[in-house]
């Protein structure tokens, strides 16, 4: 068994007396994609936002590696090596790739007063990463980010979490809006980085996308965690469907 | 990466509309009236033009991240009556004054971003606040009437900031050296710096820019405290120019300056400034004003004019803009 990553334990969050989650227990290991799936309203974002640091949990506890942690806000989440993509992908658009990939955590040369970016070194890192992430077309790191398609986004946001070496990276809805050619990239830049080490909780509307990428499927229904170790290659579609809307309670 | 050409690269920056029509203006007037290029009346064009300038400079990185300040102009007369109130009465000397003036400017500054980031009201509300209590204490600590500003004359300080200088006959004020020197630092600020880029990223999306660690908050509030304190070096620089600190003066600055950074290319949205383009910007309207009294036209049309170059920029950059995105 691979080493456990990250384990979400007993985690419950009320909005006043409307329980969106209820004792959720939750572990993602190593090199791992898990897809989470469920219906709208059962509970996905709530749960995503409660590990990205950016709702707290009315009860429950986060390990990191096995050590208890303490995620109040994103940027705990960030520390802890929790990447967060989000469908509305958090990238500055009048930006340049190079100057997204490296926002907040800027390379800086020469004397510190003059506060001066590192031109050079976050252009040659960011070309590298854009490779890496399986972009072949030649786009110079200088171009601002409204001037790129959405699947390209998706991979400046990935390559983002590759390089700051997040452990684990959330995929939230990256699929969304994206032609076939643009998820099919996306999809392959989510193996690349399980590929170099990272694990990946992704979610997803299209139930065919998840099982394209992932290696195992956990779902929510009404709050509650209600299969935690469905193996997309020995299960149909159907089955899971059947899971997500209630109609059995296991595979 | 491959570099497009110079001359490509040249084309497509936004500053070049902007530009072109700086120097229609300048061709224009002077073809009609060729006193318009002597040096009398430059000297003459730049002397307040650099005081607006240097809050337009100020205004560019505050509007760069997504944030706009209407109080501009109550400091520029506030901060100048203080300074001035403060060495009539005896109780400091011009200098301390001059401190004590820019150390208010500053908490002034510190005050419009604490409301705008803390209480997260909009900017246009608290500076528009800000507005009237600063306009209301210069009116009520003159009671209404200029300060005696002749003592000056002299001083080590008011040389500094406005000692006159002559080229041969092209006759300047210091303080056009403080704008070019305010320009060169800001412009490289915004375009070279990390700070700059946080300043930007504030601007474009500031709940991106807070999720990857940038202080979205102090960024802001130290914009807010930067602009304030150069609309108070502004005013004291020209209640020394004029000799007179006028409790009125300063009033209405705020829209004539951030027309000028928005007719430079900056975003009045945030995300994307630029202090070339706020430089061309503050020249256009400013030998706009000049030119057309030089050619004959009268004074009191000048509006018509100001108000159909801000038109037509911002529809350039509007349409320009959207360009850009569809050949995307």
């Amino acid at each position: 068994m691979a080493q456990e990553l990250v384990r979400m334990s007993n985690i419950s969050k009320s909005y006043g007396r409307v329980e969106a989650l209820r004792g959720v227990n939750l572990a993602v290991y190593e090199k791992e994609i898990v897809g989470l799936l469920g219906d709208n309203g059962a509970g996905k974002s709530t749960l995503i936002k409660i590990l990205s640091g950016a709702i707290p949990a009315t009860t429950g506890e986060i390990f990191m590696r096995g050590r208890k942690v303490d995620i109040r806000t994103t940027t705990d989440a960030i520390a802890q090596g929790i990447e967060t993509i989000y469908q509305d992908s958090a990238l500055v658009n009048e930006l340049s790739i190079a100057r997204n990939l490296f926002l907040g955590r800027e390379p800086v040369k020469g004397p510190r007063f003059l506060d001066r970016l590192d031109n050079r070194k976050m252009n040659e890192v960011s070309r590298d990463l854009l490779k890496k992430v399986g972009i072949t077309k030649d786009i110079p790191p200088s171009t601002p980010v409204n001037a790129i398609s959405g699947g390209e986004r998706q991979a400046v946001a990935i390559a983002r979490a590759l390089y700051f070496k997040s452990d684990l990276i959330i995929l939230d809805e990256p699929t969304n809006n994206l032609g076939v050619e643009e998820t099919r990239g996306v999809l392959h830049f989510v193996r690349s980085a399980r590929d170099s080490g990272h694990s990946c909780i992704f979610i997803a509307h299209n139930i065919h996308h998840v099982f394209q990428v992932v290696d195992r499927i956990v779902v929510l229904r009404r709050g509650v965690l209600v299969a935690d170790d469905i193996d997309p290659k020995n299960t149909s579609i159907e089955a899971v469907e059947r899971v997500i809307t209630g109609l059995v309670d296991e595979e | 990466m491959q570099q497009r050409p110079l001359i490509l690269r040249l084309i497509t920056r936004r500053e070049l509309g902007p530009f072109l029509l700086l120097v229609a203006e300048i061709v224009i007037f002077g073809s009609i009236r060729p006193e318009f290029l002597s040096p009398l009346n430059i000297g003459n064009a730049l002397d307040f033009t650099v005081e607006l300038g240097l809050m337009a400079l100020g205004m560019t990185l505050l509007m760069t991240s997504g944030e706009f300040d209407l109080s501009v102009g109550s400091v520029f007369g506030f901060s100048a009556v203080l300074m001035w109130t403060l060495k009539n009465s005896g109780a400091t000397s011009l200098t301390v004054g001059f401190f004590i003036a820019m150390a208010v400017a500053a908490l002034i500054g510190l005050v419009n971003g604490w409301f705008v980031t803390r209480l997260r009201i909009t900017s246009f509300l608290v500076t528009l606040g800000m507005l009237l209590v600063l306009r209301g204490a210069a009116l009520f600590l003159t009671d209404g009437f200029p300060q005696r500003t002749w003592s000056a004359e002299g001083s080590r300080l008011a040389g500094i900031l406005v000692g006159e200088l002559n080229f041969g006959k092209l006759h300047v004020y210091a303080s056009l050296f403080w704008f070019i020197g305010l320009a060169i630092v800001l412009g490289y600020v915004l375009t070279r710096t990390k700070t700059g880029n946080w300043i930007q990223a504030s601007g474009g999306n500031a709940g991106a820019a807070r999720a990857r660690g940038v202080n979205v908050r102090w960024t802001k509030t130290g914009l807010f405290v930067l602009t304030a304190m150069v609309s108070a070096l502004a005013g004291i620089i020209s209640s020394i120019r004029t000799t007179s600190a006028n409790p009125n003066s300063g009033t209405g600055y705020e829209l004539e300056i951030i027309a000028m950074v928005v007719i430079g290319g900056t975003a009045l949205s945030g995300g994307r400034g630029t202090i070339i383009g706020t430089v061309i910007g503050v020249l256009i309207l400013r030998l706009m004003r000049n030119g057309i009294v030089m050619v004959g036209v009268p004074g009191l049309a000048y509006n018509i004019f100001i108000g159909a170059i801000i038109l037509a920029m911002v529809g350039l950059h509007a349409t320009l803009e959207r360009r850009r995105r569809a050949e995307a």
